[in-house]
């Protein structure tokens, strides 16, 4: 199941989504996170410290928006972008589209 | 695989969350990154803006077929529950919940840090019954 979050900047989205995966992660459900934002608000609401924050590997834009050329099965891309965060909860970080498109 | 939201995640993920930043770039209709979501939960906060926004994002989700799109009343204080009701009847989108303004919410947020266990609990009952409300909707979908 594909869940996204939206809202105007400061409607508490990032709070929420941290409280929704956290949640499904407490039903035992496994649970990615993907955070869009250029800061790494998400990463800090799943428990990860700034410096582990830092650490977690920009997915590729060809990856998030998709161009055909991404070779990588879902397993490999959890391992090599994935961050394991204290609520169990899996996280990326993807770019933000704008900025990859403006370069 | 086509994008990091296509079908083949699900082999991974039972759940794929994403926080979108601000703006509305990603529902655009071509290769957005919420194209295939299967959940858009719409947040909005009792001010006029946030509720325009949310306007424009129901309009282009709709227009992007996203199956099912809920409003969300975040920062709820005394009066705000008929209010997000008025707002979600006009944009004729059903309301998925009501969280409550809460101190704990904003101690966290002025610290950078998660919200501990034990805080917030109105705010984590509320989350409670909005992904109720959500696995309720996608009953008879069946395994995504």
């Amino acid at each position: 199941m594909k869940l996204g979050i939206v809202g105007k900047g400061g409607v508490g989205k990032t709070t929420l989504s941290a409280l929704f995966a956290q949640t499904y992660a407490a039903r035992g459900l496994r649970v990615l996170a993907i955070d869009t934002d250029s800061n790494p608000n998400l990463a800090h609401s799943l428990g990860l410290t700034t410096e582990q924050a830092d650490d977690v590997p920009l997915l590729p834009r060809s990856v998030v928006v998709g161009r055909g050329e991404g070779s990588l099965t879902p397993a490999e891309l959890l391992s090599q972008y994935g961050a394991v965060t204290p609520s169990s909860v899996t996280l990326l970080h993807a770019m933000r589209i704008t900025q990859a498109g403006a370069g | 695989m086509r994008s990091i939201l296509g079908a083949a995640i699900d082999e991974e993920a039972d759940v794929t969350l994403v926080d979108m930043e601000a703006g509305l770039e990603h529902l655009s209709r071509s290769g957005g990154t919420l194209a295939y979501a299967d959940v858009l939960l719409v947040v909005m906060e009792p001010s006029r803006k946030s509720i325009l926004t949310a306007g424009r994002t129901i309009v282009l989700a709709e227009e992007l077929g996203i199956p099912r799109v809920y409003g969300v009343g975040n920062k709820a204080q005394e009066g705000d529950e008929e209010f997000f009701r008025e707002v979600c009847a006009e944009y004729n989108v059903p309301l998925a919940g009501i969280v409550p303004a809460n101190v704990d919410v904003v101690e966290a947020d002025r610290r950078g840090e998660l919200l501990a266990p034990g805080e917030g609990l109105a705010v984590r009952e509320a989350v409670v019954r909005i992904l109720d409300f959500v696995d309720h909707a996608l009953v008879g979908v069946g395994p995504s």
